[in-house]
């Protein structure tokens, strides 16, 4: 049975030829990483034991043992960070596997115009992410001291006997909750915007919850930017600045970087 | 178990601590029906059926209700995070 072919990434071949790759192991440790090149695109792949790996075993492998997926999660990460830093490049995900070197030239022909263009609007350009967490009591406490109508109700109340008192401190409460998380998406959304100004793409992407974080915050915003290299100290600096004004309200910014163009770049 | 003060949402029995964990898991139902008579009273006083004293009488009973949890949270070492356990794919039980 022949050999199934793992892919990393695709890079152009005029930068895949003038630099040249170090030795690097591929995702079972025997194999080597290596180059197939089709005219402008250049694939680095790796050569995988049909015997060993099928769709079937990767998928159990993937859902039922966390010890292989971690380390191999993290192979193929520091693989495409590594080809990162070398080539401008798209990156796969995780796991793409290819049946033989024709399928996947196959495959690189028909999409070579979108590959073209991709590889055009990724050179000089850095993909960053920026995760905002918030302490919501702290935050909940601002919205209910420095919110008019809300202190307007809670003087109303005051008078009322301690049974009725309960219930409408109840509706204040929803009242703050709701208020809170209008507070949380205008406060991200202006800070989205004013990012957006200096990328060239910016895009939201689903917040994480504190099981993968670990972190006691709630995560309100999770964005990513496609930044010309020139304006990431920019970007970082306009960051810095918000954590410092804004960290006292319960807000925390986390921003990293570069990373392997995941979300700006489409193969197929 | 090592679920208090910890906020993963899940209950790790753990024999040498299983008071710890058996009270969590207690207060966590516990809590869940308090809420959910709590959220049942707020309708009957939005509807209007329910004279001036029975509405006075159900929010006392409420409010020292939750007076009682907010006790018993604080003699177990849990806050409010450690009874939100995670229900997977359904989401957080509170």
């Amino acid at each position: 049975m022949s050999n199934l072919l793992y892919l990393y990434g695709l890079v152009p071949s005029h930068e895949a030829t003038t630099t040249p790759l170090p030795s690097i192991k591929g995702f079972d440790h025997d194999s080597v990483i290596y180059s197939i090149s089709l005219n402008d695109v250049t694939a680095y792949v790796c050569e995988l034991d049909s015997d060993y790996y099928s769709e079937e075993t990767i998928s159990d492998k993937i859902n039922n043992d966390m010890e292989w997926l971690q380390e191999k999660a993290f192979h193929h990460h520091e693989t495409v960070q590594q080809l990162a830093k070398q080539y401008t490049i798209v990156p796969l995900k995780f796991c793409t596997l290819y049946k033989s070197e024709d399928s996947l030239k196959h495959t690189i022909e028909s999409n070579k115009e979108k590959l073209k263009e991709t590889f055009k609007m990724l050179e000089g350009n850095e993909e960053w992410n920026l995760k905002i967490y918030c302490n919501d009591e702290q935050l909940k406490k601002k919205v209910s001291e420095s919110n008019a109508s809300i202190e307007a109700k809670r003087q109303e109340i005051s008078q009322l006997p301690p049974g009725r008192q309960f219930f409408e401190k109840k509706k204040i409460d929803e009242l703050i909750n709701q208020e809170l998380e209008n507070e949380k998406n205008l406060f991200c959304e202006e800070i989205h915007e004013k990012l957006k100004k200096i990328s060239l793409f910016g895009s939201i992407k689903k917040n994480w919850s504190k099981d993968v974080t670990g972190r006691k915050e709630k995560m309100a915003w999770n964005s990513v930017f496609l930044l010309p290299t020139p304006n990431v100290e920019e970007f970082i600096e306009e960051i810095k600045l918000d954590e410092e004004t804004y960290g006292i309200d319960g807000w925390d910014f986390e921003v990293s970087g570069p990373w392997p163009a995941y979300h700006f770049s489409s193969f197929t | 178990m090592q679920l208090a003060n910890q906020t993963n949402g899940r209950i790790n029995i753990d024999p040498d601590k299983a008071e710890q964990g058996l009270a969590q898991l207690v207060l966590t139902v516990v809590e869940l029906l308090r809420q959910i008579v709590e959220r049942h009273a707020m309708r009957r006083v939005e509807g209007g059926t329910l004279s001036d004293e029975q509405v006075e009488n159900l929010g006392v009973a409420l409010m020292n209700l939750e007076e009682k949890m907010e006790e018993l949270k604080d003699v177990f070492g849990l806050d409010a995070e450690d009874l939100n356990i995670d229900l997977g794919p359904l989401g957080s039980l509170l």
